[in-house]
């Protein structure tokens, strides 16, 4: 009993990969076409945004922010921003965008949110690799003392992210409001995504505010990783994990209760 | 074998509630070739993509014995901004078929040349519906779900369907919803009305075609 229950299991994971695999390769001809550089397009408005915003920065507020190099500084907090932000507003409407594929039994609605947040999360993360790659060689960005809680952070903020996407594509399914809503919460959730400020520049008492944010967390965790003992940084892992998990259990049930009564045409 | 058990299918828009489907029960074994009537909006295609698990019964059940198509019809399956290729290919993936042998089939079922390159939102309706059955002609399903669409097309994609479908694949299933009585009494054993959400079952079809005819 339990064999055949792996076996289908399998079986299921492997058809869904497929899909998922095929959907993200209709998404980018779709949203990129086949012209000039093509699915390298996805990297380049993260790329730009904190680009621009970087060089703003630096002009504003000259080369160093409490010891450590500003471009870096606004470039590692501009781009995770950006996945958020991408991330949560692609998967608004998202079912209805893709109601046509709901035609073939094997698509199931979770491989839309999926499919469309890994192109953003491949996106930025190429971004991210690519700029600071970049600024290694112009000495603007440290090689990463720890590299292995920089990418635990980047999982963390994804993760994170993937279960808020998780949520909002049934909510924005279930009430219009939702989408005339939704870039204003994004924009005000900016200075709780830990972007211009670490936990250790505040006073303790914000600091503790601030640090219920998963956002917050995981970011301090991805600028540890690239400054090491150079910066001070407050965590606590389980904070973007426990909210992940709740996140992402209500935004399941969401989606199984909005494909009940989702109609296709 | 497909069994519908209790199939109840309600919409609800703002406050109002339209009832499409009560209590519809039915099944079909390999080899039926199921005639689905009913006046327009009496909820035939309601029924189909139940069935093929596009949209799903506000209760009730439905087990799938055999591999089903998707609802081949006006709307749905394929993304208008893709060429008729790229589509060929995103299903050759989700069914994980080989796509030159799709490619090679789809060319040469749908005789439509470099029309294939260009997106599927240009299509006619009659354009669609021939890459929609070579489609599904190319991937062999058990039972294919057909909704109104084998009468768009001209006679030459007619008698093309008419060969690959009901001669070539005598043994597959099929059920078919349509208007055209002709077609009805001359390829299906079995007939369903569909009438104020109630479903009526009928071995002769001949019967059931005159009763449609005077509802």
């Amino acid at each position: 009993m339990s064999d055949r229950a792996m076996r289908k299991l399998r079986e299921g994971w492997r058809i869904q990969t497929r899909v998922i695999h095929a959907l993200i390769i209709r998404e980018l001809h779709t949203r990129f076409g086949r012209e000039n550089i093509g699915f390298l397009w996805i990297m380049v408005e993260p790329l730009l945004f904190a680009g621009l915003v970087a060089i703003i920065w630096r002009f504003m507020k000259g080369p160093e922010e409490h010891g450590i190099g500003i471009i870096a500084f606004v470039v590692t907090g501009y781009i995770p921003i950006t996945l958020f932000r991408h991330g949560v507003s692609r998967s608004v409407s998202i079912f209805v965008a893709n109601s046509s594929l709901m035609y073939h039994r094997q698509v199931k609605i979770l491989d839309f949110v999926l499919a469309r947040f890994a192109i953003e999360v491949i996106g930025s993360m190429m971004a991210y690799v690519f700029i600071a790659s970049i600024l290694v060689l112009f000495d603007e960005f440290p090689i990463p003392a720890q590299p292995g809680l920089l990418v635990a952070g980047w999982m963390l903020y994804s993760l994170f992210t993937l279960s808020l996407c998780f949520m909002v594509a049934p909510l924005s399914e279930m009430s219009e409001v939702l989408e005339k809503f939704m870039p204003v919460v994004t924009y005000v959730m900016i200075p709780f995504s830990g972007l211009f400020t670490m936990a250790s520049w505040l006073t303790p008492t914000m600091r503790e505010y601030l640090l219920w944010s998963p956002f917050v967390n995981a970011m301090e965790m991805m600028r540890k990783g690239i400054w090491g003992g150079q910066i001070t940084a407050y965590y606590n892992i389980w904070n973007p994990l426990a909210c992940s998990l709740v996140a992402s259990m209500l935004g399941l049930a969401l989606c199984r209760h909005v494909r009940r009564t989702l109609t296709v045409e | 074998m497909i069994v519908c058990r209790n199939i109840y299918k309600s919409y609800k828009h703002g406050a109002s509630r339209k009832q499409v489907l009560n209590n519809v029960n039915l099944s079909i074994a390999p080899g039926d070739r199921l005639a689905l009537l009913g006046r327009n909006g009496a909820g035939k295609s309601t029924l189909i993509k139940l069935i093929g698990g596009v949209e799903m019964p506000t209760s009730g059940r439905i087990t799938r014995g055999m591999s089903l198509s998707w609802p081949l019809g006006f709307a749905g399956g394929f993304q208008g901004s893709l060429t008729g290729y790229d589509n060929a290919r995103f299903i050759s993936r989700i069914y994980d078929r080989d796509y030159k042998d799709m490619k090679a089939f789809v060319e040469d079922f749908t005789e439509m040349g470099r029309q294939l390159a260009m997106p599927v939102k240009t299509y006619s309706s009659g354009m669609r519906a021939r890459l929609a059955f070579a489609l599904s002609l190319a991937i062999e399903f058990d039972c294919y779900l057909i909704d109104e669409i084998i009468l768009v097309g001209d006679q030459n994609f007619q008698r093309k369907c008419q060969y690959e479908l009901f001669e070539k694949r005598q043994d597959r299933t099929m059920i078919l919803a349509s208007h055209s009585t002709e077609v009805v009494r001359q390829f299906c054993n079995r007939a369903v009305i569909i009438n104020q959400g109630h479903a009526t079952d009928y071995t002769d079809v001949d019967h059931a075609v005159d009763l449609y005819s005077a509802l």
